[in-house]
């Protein structure tokens, strides 16, 4: 008898379907580069939408604005309407993942779930339909486009406060959790996320300044804050889909 | 070897890290990248505040004028003593007195709310004075400062209270965890020593 311990596991064991461990973790983990390379070039590239353009412009010139760049603004829509559901994939690898937790009930998963699905129309979607919406007739009333413009963009960047809860939650779960599933700093970054969306309150309020939909503060220092989060966010999951074994079973 | 027996070198280097001593960042290491993010997050609202100071040098001057030294003083004192409070509670857990240490971060913690509840009194005067967010630059600043320094102050009141939870609690408590509550409301405290005199005070 050669007996090692590894061979020492129970004499029974259903098949090994898969050949790699967590495999639909995997999947899901690759969409995220995809989504997001599509997210920069429809925002940053196709609508124009970052770094967004003034609060401050006369009419004439979100006219030319969103009439010279129409066809670009007809793509961008048309991509995200077809991508943006790749967002909820990840959702999924992080719900996965906060079920391991020891000590954060299940509760705190589906909560961030359900916020992040709040938060995506106005933070995502609308702002790329009211600009659609702006170009789809060439000699629409210049008044009208205005408000679209408004709506686009106080969305893209206004409606940040709904991610609140869903930063909250994460951060309360990473503090709760025993297992370190995710590094404690993963935590406490999250709360600047939170920090970041309140400084989104004034662009209701100033069109121009640090507190703009474009300023400093609340556009530029929410927008780094964000991309590192999501960046470090996932780094931990690759991680944490890693080190999971794969026979785990989850509370 | 004169060093090494000389009480006043001694206690002048008993801050510093030495090979084989037990000296340690206090508490749990990730709190240090979040205060060090903080600082690096609030540098950037006291320079965006800065420059509109110098752009806007009258309406700020003015603006100043209808804010309360005497209150933002008086808030500077309450935190400051909170901050005594939450210190002593850290001496007093390291010494193994828990009872004495969750009396003072209860302390501490009745100070923080004391600075939010003052904060109100504060923020209702200006209201009532017709200054809001929208009145001009230096009264988005104030508000925005004050704000967000405010939901600082409220989320450490929970982090005081998890320490007191620990405290009170059965079994001996975790230093590395109030340690770390405490790190972050010094945090708290010290920002709002920069906060006080940029609005109040500078001219």
């Amino acid at each position: 008898m050669t007996d090692t311990p590894a061979m020492a596991a129970p004499a029974i064991q259903a098949p090994d379907l898969t050949r790699t461990k967590n495999l639909d973790q995997w999947i899901c983990w690759w969409s995220i580069p995809v989504f997001y390379n599509l997210f920069g070039i429809v925002f940053v590239y196709l609508a124009r939408l970052m770094p967004p353009p003034s609060p401050g412009l006369t009419t004439d010139q979100i006219i030319h604005f969103i009439r010279s760049n129409a066809t670009h603004l007809q793509i961008a829509i048309v991509t995200l309407s077809l991508s943006l559901g790749l967002a909820s994939l990840s959702s999924g690898i992080i719900v996965v993942q906060m079920r391991r937790m020891k000590g954060a009930g299940p509760a705190l998963a589906y909560a961030y779930l359900a916020a992040l699905a709040v938060a995506a129309l106005p933070g995502c979607l609308f702002c790329g339909l009211m600009f659609a919406l702006a170009a789809f007739r060439p000699d629409r009333d210049p008044a009208l486009v205005v408000l679209l413009y408004d709506m686009g963009l106080l969305s893209f960047v206004g409606s940040l406060g709904c991610f609140i809860v869903q930063y909250m939650v994460f951060a309360i779960a990473i503090f709760l959790d025993e297992r370190e599933i995710f590094p404690k700093w993963l935590g406490y970054m999250s709360i600047w996320g939170v920090v970041t969306e309140l400084l989104a309150i004034p662009i209701w309020i100033f069109r121009s300044g640090p507190y703009a939909w474009n300023g400093l503060i609340s556009f530029y220092l929410g927008t780094i804050i964000f991309v590192v989060w999501e960046f470090c966010l996932v780094v931990s999951l690759y991680k944490a889909i890693k080190t999971q074994p794969s026979q785990e079973v989850l509370a | 070897m004169a060093n090494t027996t000389n009480p006043g070198l001694r206690a002048c280097t008993q801050g510093i890290s030495i090979p084989g001593d037990t000296a340690h960042l206090p508490g749990d290491s990730s709190i240090w990248v979040f205060v060090i993010g903080e600082m690096v997050t609030f540098s950037c609202y006291f320079a965006a505040y800065l420059f509109d100071h110098r752009q806007l040098h009258d309406v700020f001057l003015q603006s100043q004028g209808y804010l309360s030294p005497n209150l933002g003083a008086l808030n500077t004192l309450v935190l400051l003593t909170s901050s005594l409070f939450v210190a002593l509670s850290v001496h007093a857990t390291r010494a193994g007195d828990s009872g004495v240490a969750a009396r003072f971060v209860g302390l501490g913690g009745a100070c923080g709310a004391g600075f939010a509840c003052i904060k109100g009194v504060e923020w209702h005067s200006e209201l009532a004075k017709g200054f809001t967010l929208g009145t001009n630059k230096f009264f988005m600043h104030y508000y925005m400062l004050t704000g967000v320094h405010l939901f600082h102050v409220l989320l450490g009141l929970v982090f005081l209270g998890i320490m007191w939870r620990e405290l009170s609690g059965p079994g001996s408590p975790r230093v590395r965890l109030v340690e770390t509550g405490a790190t972050y409301w010094h945090m708290v405290d010290f920002l709002w020593i920069i906060i006080f005199p940029l609005l109040y005070l500078l001219r």
